[in-house]
């Protein structure tokens, strides 16, 4: 791991939505080292999910610099390449796609690759493996528990390799005993993978997993 | 899994709607289908009817209205074979057969006939389009009625008793070259099959002149006069030139004039049948709208996602408007069958087989091609719509 490298960098970043009524992001400033694992914290409004949506490039900023992977954001127009190869989202209610076997919905992300449906295959499997459902692999989501199903979208999240992983309170939706399955397994994953883990939770307890504990208040870092 | 089985997986998700909108389209490309067999069928029959019609002049008696309701005095068609520019005539008694089997007679008379004057319709019976029609000729001027060819032999010209029945005709009664036919009381072998691709000629039968006009008690009297003019001669002069000859007595009607108005109902027929099938492809088309942008709105947070996972904006149109191409495509191969079955049927059993339905590729090929320009259009809205969603707010929805 290389700790001295940033992968994230963003400077006086701000982002205001209802034509400036709602400013979500106020300047903020923040680093993430290559391979750190850092927990976002703060109250509901804080501007946690806006930052996250900016460093997955799901969103663009009305100001600011935001440099993800050696990527300026806020000068690329290929937003899209960014994402498929440098971020994997896990969300806090997976979105699976519910027609889509589990096999099939670890395979979605690496469609925009070159990879043939053979790899395409043998790539999802060695993830399921990872996450431990390859026995489920032909089953649909809605035949899985929701652990289950959040350990097939940590598997999707992870299939194209990426730099960063970008989880939104990715134990929100679960009991607290799943709840430090999963955690356990994004732990386990970041380190065997050597990928940035960038992960929203309100709970402690959650952060408190992290190296690192980045609180977010009025759209600013507060530490 | 491929790019392709996803598009072909995803328009049955609701399979109730995605059958709904299936049997939308389905119903007008099964029109379409439908509506060009049965057209292309009849214009099939109109080619070769005229073709087949070696006359090119028909003449009848002034004021009959059609063919085969007239007499003209069979004199005239030695008289009509002097004037200038005609190289030969014939003479055609037709008489509608009640019955094939009994010995019920109807004459002449009661028939109403188009075509080269080759035969008539009349009323009950079976083999023809409303009745049976037999036809009386002399068997060396077959080829003035479109016969060429005979599978079997021909009827002689003195013979009482032997007939050549048309291929529709033979298949309808299910009979065949030596088997025995009764018409108007009296048996009669069938001597040979012909063909000429017209759907009335082909319903009925041939036999003898005098036989005939002995049978109907019409001796020395024949419907109709077909003409064959010389390769120099001018058809519409000569047309002149009999209806001169004999004023307030015989008309005449030319091949190519009988060809425009047969032109001219096809016409009419197909501008209608391209009104039903826009009309059709216009419901169905917007039921196919509405069924894609239901499946967009549905899968708003979905879309989300493979955008966050770094789909394009192309990949994510080309899928939509996949999909619903797909769903029109199942409509047309749907619609294809259910029309073809049923055209084949409904002719088979309401027109005695007498039309033959077409099978020309291009109206096939005109139904998938409608069908994939309805899924593209109706497809292209939604799937726009999909790919400009922004990732954050197709993830936010509820």
């Amino acid at each position: 791991m290389d700790n001295g490298k940033n992968i994230i960098e963003i400077r006086g970043l701000k982002k205001s939505y209802d034509d400036g009524t709602i400013k979500a992001l106020n300047g903020l400033n923040l680093e993430v080292k290559e391979g750190e694992f850092v927990s976002i914290m703060g109250p509901s409004g804080s501007g946690k999910s806006t930052l996250l949506n900016m460093i997955g490039a799901l969103d663009i900023a009305d100001e600011g610099t935001i440099e993800v992977a050696g990527i300026d954001l806020m000068k690329t127009s290929q937003l899209n390449e960014f994402r498929s190869k440098e971020i994997g989202f896990v969300f806090q209610m997976h979105n699976l796609i519910p027609n889509l076997s589990v096999l099939e919905n670890v395979e979605i992300p690496m469609y925009e690759t070159d990879l043939s449906s053979k790899q395409m295959k043998d790539r999802a499997m060695e993830l399921l493996k990872a996450v431990g459902l390859e026995d489920r692999a032909d089953q649909i989501p809605t035949k899985l528990s929701g652990g289950q199903r959040q350990r097939v979208a940590i598997a999707r999240a992870l299939v194209n390799r990426p730099s960063i992983i970008l989880a939104d309170e990715p134990t929100g939706s679960l009991d607290s005993q799943t709840g430090d399955v999963i955690l356990k397994l994004l732990r386990d994953l970041h380190e065997k993978e050597n990928v940035t883990l960038v992960m929203i939770t309100h709970e402690p307890y959650v952060g408190n997993m992290a190296e690192r504990i980045v609180n977010v208040l009025d759209g600013k870092i507060q530490n | 899994m491929s790019y392709l089985k996803l598009i072909l997986k995803n328009p049955f998700r609701n399979k109730t709607r995605g059958a709904l909108a299936i049997v939308g389209i389905a119903i007008g490309i099964m029109v379409i289908v439908a509506l060009g067999m049965v057209t292309g069928g009849l214009k099939q029959s109109t080619t070769s009817t005229l073709k087949a019609g070696a006359a090119e002049i028909n003449v009848m008696q002034t004021g009959s209205g059609n063919f085969g309701s007239g007499r003209i005095n069979e004199t005239r068609v030695a008289d009509i074979q002097s004037i200038s520019g005609v190289k030969e005539t014939a003479g055609l008694l037709k008489a509608t057969n009640t019955s094939t089997s009994g010995s019920s007679v109807s004459t002449g008379s009661t028939g109403t006939s188009t075509g080269t004057g080759t035969t008539s319709a009349g009323s009950g019976g079976s083999g023809s389009f409303g009745g049976f029609s037999v036809t009386g000729m002399d068997p060396s001027k077959l080829n003035l009625a479109g016969i060429e060819n005979v599978t079997g032999s021909l009827y002689s010209s003195t013979s009482e008793n032997e007939v050549i029945i048309g291929k529709t005709a033979s298949t309808d009664l299910n009979k065949s070259v030596g088997d025995t036919i009764n018409l108007f009381g009296k048996d009669f072998t069938i001597t040979g099959v012909y063909e000429t691709g017209s759907f009335m000629t082909d319903g009925g039968v041939f036999m003898s002149l005098t036989t005939l006009q002995n049978l109907t008690s019409n001796n020395n009297t024949v419907s109709t006069i077909a003409v064959k003019i010389n390769e120099d001669a001018n058809t519409t002069e000569v047309s002149k030139s009999i209806e001169t000859a004999y004023p307030n007595e015989l008309s005449t009607t030319t091949a190519e004039a009988m060809a425009g108005r047969m032109n001219s109902a096809l016409s009419t027929i197909d501008a209608a049948s391209w009104a039903i099938s826009l009309l059709a492809i216009i419901i169905g088309g917007v039921g196919v709208i509405n069924t894609m942008i239901m499946s967009v709105f549905e899968r708003t947070r979905e879309i989300g996602v493979l955008k966050a996972v770094g789909w394009k904006e192309r990949r994510i149109l080309g899928m939509i408007l996949g999909e619903s191409v797909v769903l029109t495509i199942i409509a047309a191969v749907v619609g294809t069958i259910i029309a073809v079955v049923g055209v084949v049927t409904l002719l088979a059993f309401s027109f005695g087989g007498t039309i033959q339905p077409s099978f020309a590729p291009e109206i096939f090929l005109e139904a998938f091609v409608v069908a994939f320009a309805v899924g593209i259009i109706g497809g292209l809205y939604p799937a726009y719509r999909a790919s400009r969603l922004s990732p954050t707010e197709a993830l936010r929805y509820e």
